[in-house]
């Protein structure tokens, strides 16, 4: 099973990959919106760029909304990593 | 000698252009009758004759200019460029986009004057129109045979910053061709938070068409904004030493 330490270490690789961010930009209490600057379009793009990295479907059943930072993002791959390996 | 050419340039310049943009207002308000312009085709071409005087006025405060012109398409398309200086607005006029619908931020629309113009103008405010709804603004704008301008990076604060992929999903709903445009030397000239109009070398450079459907996929459009980035930031960085000299 895929370690936290991988999820955070592969979310900030495909971040920095697609969205330009700088790698101390990514630090877990970053929040999305304020303070990385994700826009709605953004948040969509980001979506699909970890579902293509993860092999996971985020967009169905989940509410994405409840997402506000880094931390909220890698607590929710873990999870649903979890529940794919059950 | 440049400081006493800022000097000159920012207290002569500086006050002839706000003079011709405050003074072309009035005089379009009264002659073009603004209100009765329906389709603010007159209006964009009034907004495009002010920002070629003012092009002029940058080419007097500058030390050179030089515009660099691909051939537009033919149709409609997404105008995109860099963004480092309130003088960028007007620069797009120099390659001869005489009908254009800017997507701007929302305090700019709450400027006296420019308000007027842009509503009449039928420019959209990129913070209070849903996405859906300026989808659909954009839509009708092409319709009537405007081109879209938009500063993908958002704001001026950082000249480096990534482009943002909403211009670049518009053209791929929309299927228009985008336009890259690079802007160099207005940074130098008129800095962000700055008050004062430097003498700058400007190069201005529009590149062919980059069509939509060479980036396929779903994230098509976030692939085209990192590409169209690069090839416009690679110029303005070229170019930064000459500007800045």
């Amino acid at each position: 099973m895929i370690t936290r330490e991988e999820i955070i270490k592969q979310t900030n690789e495909a971040l920095q990959k697609e969205f330009e961010f700088k790698p101390e930009q990514l630090v877990p209490a970053a929040r999305l919106r304020d303070d990385l600057g994700l826009d709605s379009l953004d948040a969509v793009d980001m979506v699909v760029v970890l579902e293509q990295k993860f092999g996971v479907t985020l967009r169905q059943g989940y509410d994405l909304r409840t997402i506000v930072t880094l931390n909220d993002l890698y607590d929710f791959i873990e999870k649903l990593a979890q529940t794919h390996t059950n | 000698m440049t400081r006493l050419r800022t000097f000159f340039n920012t207290v002569v310049i500086g006050t002839v252009a706000i003079s011709w943009l405050v003074l072309s207002s009035l005089v379009a308000a009264v002659f073009l009758n603004i209100r009765r312009d329906k389709t603010g085709r007159a209006v964009r071409k009034f907004v495009f004759i002010q920002s070629r005087g003012i092009v002029w006025l940058m080419q007097l405060a500058g030390k050179s200019l030089r515009v660099d012109v691909s051939p537009r398409p033919s149709g409609p398309c997404v105008v995109v460029a860099n963004h480092a200086s309130a003088l960028d607005l007007y620069t797009i006029s120099a390659f001869g986009f005489d009908n254009v619908v800017y997507i701007t931020k929302g305090w700019v629309f709450k400027l006296p004057f420019f308000r007027y113009v842009m509503n009449s103008a039928g420019y959209i405010d990129a913070e209070k129109t849903p996405p859906e709804q300026m989808l659909n603004l954009c839509r009708q704008a092409v319709q009537k045979g405007c081109d879209i301008v938009l500063f993908p990076q958002g704001s001026r604060k950082d000249p480096q910053a990534r482009f943002k992929s909403g211009a670049f999903y518009l053209a791929k709903q929309l299927d228009l061709p985008v336009v890259p445009v690079a802007i160099c030397g207005t940074q130098t000239m008129l800095p962000a938070g700055h008050f004062t109009i430097a003498p700058a070398h400007l190069v201005l450079k529009s590149f062919p068409a980059v069509l939509p459907a060479d980036y396929p996929g779903e994230l098509g459009h976030l692939h085209m904004a990192q590409a169209v980035k690069k090839q416009i930031m690679d110029v303005v960085n070229q170019e930064t030493e000459l500007c800045n000299k």
